[in-house]
C-alpha cells in the first residue's frame, strides 16, 4: 500500500487544533482511513492511505478532511480564481501520443523547506497514482518569475506546448549544469534514462516553451532555469498526458493544495486548435441519491436533515428533491477535487464514514440458503482420507515450477506421450528461475520435497492431490488442468510391489478396476514400469523411480512412485 | 493342574486346618499382601480355599489422650489444685484455683465442663467447691487412659475398660477406633487332593497368540508383567496437511453457514480476473508488476460477446446519468489476455455472470479457498502461491450490517472477536472495509480481510440486478494466526519440512 508523509505540526497549525496530541491525531487519522505506519526519519507520521482520496496526498489535503471530521469546515467549497492573464498555445506540432496540456498561475504562495517538500512529494505521489507512472499525467511546476511570455495576443503572455525533433534545441535540465538536447537528456541524466520508455516510440518528444526557449520536457524533465525554490513566490503549473480529465483533476488537487496553504489562484487559457479552454476547472459534478438506497445500504433510518448534515460533514452539499416517482431524493454536489466519486454509491460511502460504521450494530442477514462442497472437492477429500489411511504424509506442493525440475531432473522431455510429459504453459515475465510454468504432474514437486529431507527418518511415504496444467488447444483458455494423484515410498527396501499395492486399495475403495500393463517411462527403472489403466482407461504410471534420478536428486534410498489422473477415481 | 506361580506359592503357604491370614501369607510367599488376596480370591472362586474375612477393630489414644494420660486429665488437675486451696471447706475464688492448677487455653474450658459432671465439686457465681469425698484414683476415665496408654494399638476386646468410658473417650476426642478387614485363608478338601496329585506352575506369556485363543490355553497362562511406562517405537502415521486441515475446517464453518463451493480455471482470462471487477485496464494492480501473465498461451480464444460490450460500456461510460466511467483505455485484446488469477475473485465474477453453472437466482452464498498466485516478495508472511478465501452473499436490499454481521459470525468460529470495519477502497466494491480483529493469543489488533458491497458498475454488466456482498483474506494468514506458526514457508511448498508437518499439531 501507498504511504504518504504528514508532519504532524503543519497537520496542527493549518487545521488550527494545536492542542491535538500526536496519539489523537493518529486515532483521528485512522477514522479516516489514514493507518499509522510510523514516524520517518524527521519525525513525520508516515500514513498508508487507500488510493482513492488522491486529494489527501498532502498535508494540507489531510487538514482539509481533518476540518471536516472536526466539524470545523461544513459543505462544499470552491476557491476563487483571478481570470486568466497567461495563455498555453498548443501547437499541432504536439506528439499524437500526449496531446492534451492544462495549467494554472499561483501567486502569492509562502513556501519554505517543509512546504515545498510537501509540494514535491504530492507532485511525486500524483505521478504515482492518477499519473501511472507519468504515462497518463505529467506535473511540471515552475517558478512564473523566469518565464518570459510574448504577448500573442491582446497583450497576455503565452507559452507553447510543441513537439520537437529528438536531437533538436538544448537545455539545461534539473540537477545538470549541461546542456542537452531531449535526446542526450534520455541517454545521459539520470532522470531522463528513468522516463525514456514513456517517449521511446514517439517522433517527436513534447517540450513547452517560452520567450527564452524550452523550459520543459515532459513527462521526463523540467529545466533548471525555471526550477521552484523556498524563495520562489509566484508558480506555473503545468501538466501533459493522455487524458484531459485525468490532468485536469490532478491539477485541481494541486490547485486546492496551494490556496489551503494561503495562494491566490489564477487561471491559465489553453488554446488547442479547435478552441480553448480555461483552467484550472472547478465547475461541480452532481449525483441524485435516493433516499431509499441510502438507508438500504447503511440499514438504518435516517431524517432527511440528517443526511444532508452528514453530506456537508463531507465536504459535499446536499438538496432535498424527489425523482419521476416521486420518491425522495437529493442533489449531491461533488466538489472538483474528489476524483473518486463515479457513482451514487460512493457518496453513500461518504455518509456512512461520516456517520461512523462502527458506530452500526451489525445483523445476521436473515436469509436462508443450502450450503454445500463442489463435486471434484469432494472427491479430492475422499481420496486424501484414503491415502493417509495408507500412511501417507499429504504434501501441498507449488503449482509453479520451472523446466529443469518438471522435465530434466526427471529425464523426460516435453512433448513426448510420456505421463507427465505434456507441453508447458510459461509465465511471461517471472519472479524467479525457480518458477517459469505451472507443473504438468506431482512427481518432480514430491521428488523436491524428498531431495530437502534426506536428513529426516526413514520410511518417508508421501502423497499428493495436487493441480497439473499443460498446453490443450481444445480447452477456451488453451490450457488443461486437472488434479493428479501422485505418491512416493521412499524407504531402504521400498519396491514396486509396495507401490502397487497402495495404488489397488485405493482403486478398491473407489470401486474402479486397475490394471497395470508394463510401459516404458525415462522417470521409472525399464521392467519396472506399468500404466496405470483404470477402467480400461490409461490415466497414469507406476513404478521404480529410476537410479538415475535418485541420484539427480542425491537419494540414498530406493523410491517406488505412481501417479494418476484423479478424476479416473470418480 | 496347573496354576500360576502366586496361587502355587499361597497354596503351598496355607493350611487345611486352620485360617492363616493374608500378612501371614505374604510373609511366608514373600509376595506382597495384594498379590496374596487377589491370587486367594482368584483360588476361592476355583473351589480351592475358602476365604474368611472379619472385620477388626482397634483403639487407640489421640495425641490429646496420651497427653492426659501423661499428664492426668484437666478436672483433675483443676481438683487437686483447689484441694490446695482449701475449697473442701469453703469456697475458693475461681481465678487464682485455674492459675495455680497450671491450665490454659481451651484445658481450662475442658475441665470446668468436665469437673461438676464427675462430682469433683461444684462451680457457682466465679466460686469454686471441692468435694473432699471425691478420689481420683477411681476415676474410670483417668483409669482407662492410663490402660491405653499402655496397651498402644489395641484389639478393642483386649482392652479391660468398659463401653460406656470408651464412648466416653470417644466423644472427647482422646480415643481413636479404626476398623479393618482381616482376610484369612483356609484350604478347601479340594485343595488337599490336588496338592497331593501335584499342581505345576503355569509359565508366563509375552504375546497373546492364535494358539493360546484356539486352545484355550490362555485360561491357565499367566501374561508377563510389562513396563507400561517406558516409551514406544515412534510411528510416522499419514496426516493430512495442515494447511488442508485448516482449509477443511474453514470449509465446514462456511457449508454450515449456507455456503456452496465454486471451481473454475487457474488460469484465466483478465476478462474474469479483472474487468468484469470493474478494475480499470490501467490499474497499477493490473500491470506487469503484480501480475503473472502467461507467455504461452497467451490469449482466451472466446469471451461471452454481449458481456464484452456491457463491461466496455461501463468502463468507459459508467450506469447511466449519474455514474462516469473511468477516464482509461479499454481493448478487448487486453481483456483476452491470460494470467495466472490474482485473486479467486475470477470465480466469482464468473458464476455471478451465468458463465460458470448458468444463472444463479437470490438468495444465494457462494465461497471458495483455492489459489491465487501473485507476483510479489517472498518471504516469511508472502508466498507468490496462497490460498484465497473468498466468500460471497446475493440477496435483496444488503446493508453494511448485514456484511458486518456475516463476517462477525465467521471469525468468531475461529476465536477472532471484536471485529473493526475501517473503512477502504477497493476498485469493485463501495462501501470496502478492510477487517481487523483481535488476535487470539496476543490481544494485538491484526488485519483479517478485505471486504465490501460489489459496485453497481460491476453487477449490472453480469445481469445481477440485487446486492452482492464480498470478502476475502488469505487461508495462509488465518492458519498462521490459529497454528502460531511464524513462517509461511514451513506451511506450504517443497522448502517444507517433513519433521515440521509430522509433528504439527492437528487441526480441528
Amino acid at each position: 500500500m501507498p504511504t504518504v508523509d504528514i508532519d504532524p505540526d503543519e497537520l496542527r497549525d493549518l487545521t488550527g487544533r494545536e492542542e491535538k496530541g500526536d496519539e489523537e491525531l493518529k486515532d483521528d487519522l485512522f477514522g479516516l482511513g489514514l493507518e499509522f505506519e510510523g514516524l520517518t526519519e524527521d519525525g513525520a507520521f508516515e500514513l498508508e492511505f487507500a488510493p482513492d482520496r488522491l486529494d489527501r496526498l498532502s498535508v494540507e489535503g489531510v487538514a482539509r478532511s481533518l476540518r471536516y471530521h472536526y466539524g470545523d469546515a461544513r459543505g462544499l467549497h470552491v476557491p476563487s480564481t483571478n481570470d486568466a492573464d497567461w495563455t498555453i498555445e498548443v501547437d499541432e506540432s504536439v506528439p499524437d501520443e500526449r496531446p492534451y496540456v492544462t495549467g494554472a498561475i499561483v501567486r502569492d504562495i509562502d513556501l519554505d523547506e517543509d512546504s515545498l517538500d510537501s509540494l514535491i512529494q504530492l507532485q511525486e505521489k500524483l505521478h504515482a497514482t492518477m499519473g501511472r507512472k507519468r504515462a497518463k499525467g505529467a506535473i511540471g511546476i515552475h517558478d512564473l518569475t523566469m518565464l518570459k511570455g510574448s504577448p500573442a495576443t491582446e497583450g497576455n503572455p503565452t507559452i507553447e506546448y510543441v513537439g520537437v525533433e529528438p536531437d533538436g534545441d538544448r537545455f539545461v535540465p534539473l540537477d545538470s549544469d549541461q546542456e542537452l538536447t531531449p535526446a542526450e537528456v534520455l541517454e545521459e541524466h539520470p532522470t531522463g534514462r528513468t522516463y525514456a520508455d514513456l517517449v521511446a516510440d514517439y517522433e517527436r518528444y513534447p517540450a513547452i516553451y517560452d520567450d527564452l526557449g524550452l523550459f520543459s520536457f515532459p513527462p521526463v524533465i523540467n529545466g533548471r532555469r525555471t526550477e521552484v525554490s523556498a524563495d520562489s513566490r509566484d508558480l506555473l503549473v503545468e501538466m501533459t498526458g493522455t487524458d484531459q480529465w485525468t490532468i485536469d483533476k490532478m491539477l485541481n488537487i494541486v490547485c486546492y493544495a496551494l490556496a489551503g496553504r494561503g495562494a491566490t489562484l489564477e487561471a491559465v487559457t489553453v488554446e488547442y486548435a479547435d478552441g480553448e479552454i480555461v483552467r484550472p476547472d472547478f465547475s461541480t459534478k452532481t449525483k441524485t441519491v435516493a433516499h431509499d438506497r441510502i438507508e438500504t445500504i447503511l440499514g438504518i433510518g435516517l431524517d432527511p436533515d440528517e443526511v444532508i448534515d452528514l453530506a456537508e460533514r463531507s465536504g459535499l452539499e446536499a438538496e432535498r428533491a424527489e425523482d419521476d416517482e416521486g420518491d425522495l431524493v437529493y442533489e449531491v454536489t461533488i466538489p472538483p477535487y474528489r476524483v473518486d466519486v463515479l457513482h451514487p454509491l460512493d457518496v453513500i460511502d461518504d455518509l456512512g464514514r461520516a456517520y461512523g460504521f462502527n458506530d452500526l450494530e451489525p445483523t445476521y442477514p436473515d436469509v436462508g440458503t443450502v450450503g454445500g462442497r463442489h463435486e471434484r472437492s469432494r472427491l479430492e477429500r475422499a481420496a486424501r482420507t484414503q491415502l493417509v489411511g495408507l500412511g501417507f504424509e499429504d504434501m501441498l506442493n507449488f503449482h509453479m515450477i520451472n523446466e529443469a525440475e518438471n522435465y530434466e531432473r526427471v529425464d523426460l522431455k516435453q512433448g513426448t506421450d510420456a505421463y507427465g510429459a505434456g507441453e508447458p504453459t510459461t509465465i511471461k515475465e517471472v519472479y524467479s528461475e525457480d518458477y517459469t510454468m505451472l507443473r504438468t504432474w506431482t512427481l518432480p514437486s514430491l521428488l523436491m520435497v524428498l531431495e530437502r529431507n534426506t536428513h529426516r527418518s526413514y520410511p518417508q511415504y508421501l502423497s499428493e492431490i495436487g493441480f497439473t496444467a499443460r498446453l490443450d488447444e481444445s480447452e477456451n483458455t488453451g490450457v488443461g488442468e486437472n488434479r493428479h494423484v501422485g505418491a512416493v515410498l521412499a524407504s531402504h527396501d521400498a519396491g514396486y510391489e509396495d507401490a502397487k499395492a497402495r495404488l489397488q486399495a485405493l482403486c478398491r475403495q473407489f470401486d474402479v478396476d486397475l490394471e497395470t500393463p508394463p510401459t516404458d517411462h525415462p522417470t521409472f527403472i525399464d521392467g519396472r514400469t506399468a500404466a496405470v489403466v483404470v477402467d480400461g482407461e490409461e490415466v497414469g504410471v507406476i513404478g521404480e523411480v529410476h537410479p538415475k534420478v535418485l541420484v539427480e536428486h542425491d537419494l540414498e534410498v530406493p523410491v517406488a512412485a505412481f501417479e494418476f489422473d484423479l478424476e479416473a477415481l470418480q | 493342574m496347573q496354576l500360576p506361580a502366586q496361587q502355587v506359592a499361597v497354596l503351598e503357604a496355607a493350611s487345611a486346618d486352620e485360617a492363616t491370614s493374608v500378612d501371614a501369607l505374604a510373609e511366608a510367599t514373600d509376595l506382597p499382601p495384594e498379590t496374596v488376596t487377589g491370587a486367594a480370591f482368584e483360588l476361592e472362586s476355583d473351589g480351592l480355599v475358602a476365604v474368611e474375612e472379619r472385620v477388626d477393630e482397634t483403639v487407640a489414644l489421640t495425641d490429646e489422650g496420651a497427653e492426659y494420660a501423661d499428664e492426668s486429665l484437666p478436672e483433675v488437675r483443676l481438683y487437686e489444685a483447689a484441694l490446695e486451696a482449701d475449697a473442701d471447706d469453703d469456697s475458693a475464688q475461681m481465678g487464682p484455683v485455674i492459675g495455680a492448677s497450671g491450665l490454659e487455653g481451651p484445658q481450662v474450658d475442658i475441665a470446668l465442663s468436665n469437673y461438676a459432671r464427675k462430682g469433683y465439686g461444684a462451680i457457682d457465681s466465679g466460686e469454686i467447691t471441692a468435694d473432699p469425698d471425691a478420689d481420683p484414683g477411681a476415676d474410670a476415665e483417668a483409669n482407662a487412659l492410663e490402660a491405653l496408654a499402655d496397651a498402644g494399638d489395641a484389639p478393642v476386646e483386649s482392652v479391660d475398660v468398659d463401653d460406656d468410658t470408651l464412648e466416653q473417650l470417644e466423644r472427647r476426642g482422646l480415643l481413636e477406633r479404626t476398623e479393618s478387614t482381616v482376610r484369612a485363608v483356609t484350604l478347601t478338601e479340594r485343595a488337599v487332593t490336588e496338592l497331593m496329585a501335584g499342581i505345576e506352575t503355569a509359565e508366563t506369556v509375552g504375546q497373546v497368540t492364535p494358539e493360546l485363543l484356539t486352545s484355550g490355553e490362555w485360561e491357565s497362562v499367566e501374561f508377563a508383567e510389562y513396563n507400561v511406562e517406558a516409551d514406544a517405537e515412534a510411528v510416522e502415521s499419514g496426516k493430512v496437511h495442515i494447511l488442508r486441515q485448516m482449509s477443511e475446517r474453514v470449509k465446514d464453518v462456511l457449508v454450515g453457514m449456507g455456503f456452496q463451493e465454486m471451481d473454475g480455471p487457474h488460469v484465466d482470462a483478465d476478462f474474469w480476473i479483472n474487468d468484469c471487477l470493474f478494475m480499470p485496464q490501467d490499474h497499477p494492480a493490473r500491470t506487469h508488476w503484480d501480475r503473472f501473465a502467461m507467455e504461452q498461451p497467451t490469449h482466451i480464444d472466446e469471451l461471452p460477446a454481449d458481456l464484452v460490450e456491457d463491461v466496455e460500456r461501463v468502463h468507459r461510460e459508467g450506469l447511466g446519468e449519474d455514474s462516469e466511467g473511468y477516464h482509461s483505455p479499454w481493448d478487448e485484446d487486453f481483456a483476452r489476455a491470460l494470467a495466472l488469477r490474482g485473486h479467486t475473485t475470477s470465480l466469482s465474477t464468473r458464476h455471478l455472470s451465468g458463465e460458470q453453472i448458468g444463472e444463479i437466482e437470490p438468495p444465494a452464498r457462494f465461497f471458495s479457498i483455492e489459489k491465487a498466485y501473485r507476483n510479489d516478495t517472498l518471504d516469511a508472511t508472502h508466498l507468490l502461491e496462497f490460498y484465497q478465501i473468498e466468500g460471497w452473499v446475493m440477496a435483496e436490499d444488503l446493508s453494511v450490517r448485514d456484511l458486518m454481521g456475516t463476517f462477525e459470525e465467521f471469525y468468531a468460529q475461529f476465536g477472532i472477536e471484536n471485529i473493526q470495519f475501517k473503512p477502504h477502497y477497493n476498485p469493485y466494491t463501495e462501501p470496502s472495509f478492510e477487517l481487523f480483529g483481535t488476535h487470539p493469543t496476543t490481544g494485538e489488533l491484526i488485519e483479517i480481510g478485505n471486504s465490501g458491497i460489489f459496485r453497481e458498475e460491476m453487477l449490472e454488466p453480469l445481469g445481477v440486478d440485487c446486492d452482492v456482498m464480498a470478502w476475502g483474506l488469505a487461508l495462509e494468514r488465518l492458519a498462521m494466526l490459529t497454528t502460531g506458526a511464524e513462517d509461511i514457508r514451513d506451511l506450504h511448498g517443497t522448502l517444507a519440512d517433513l519433521e515440521f508437518l509430522r509433528n504439527a499439531e492437528v487441526t480441528y
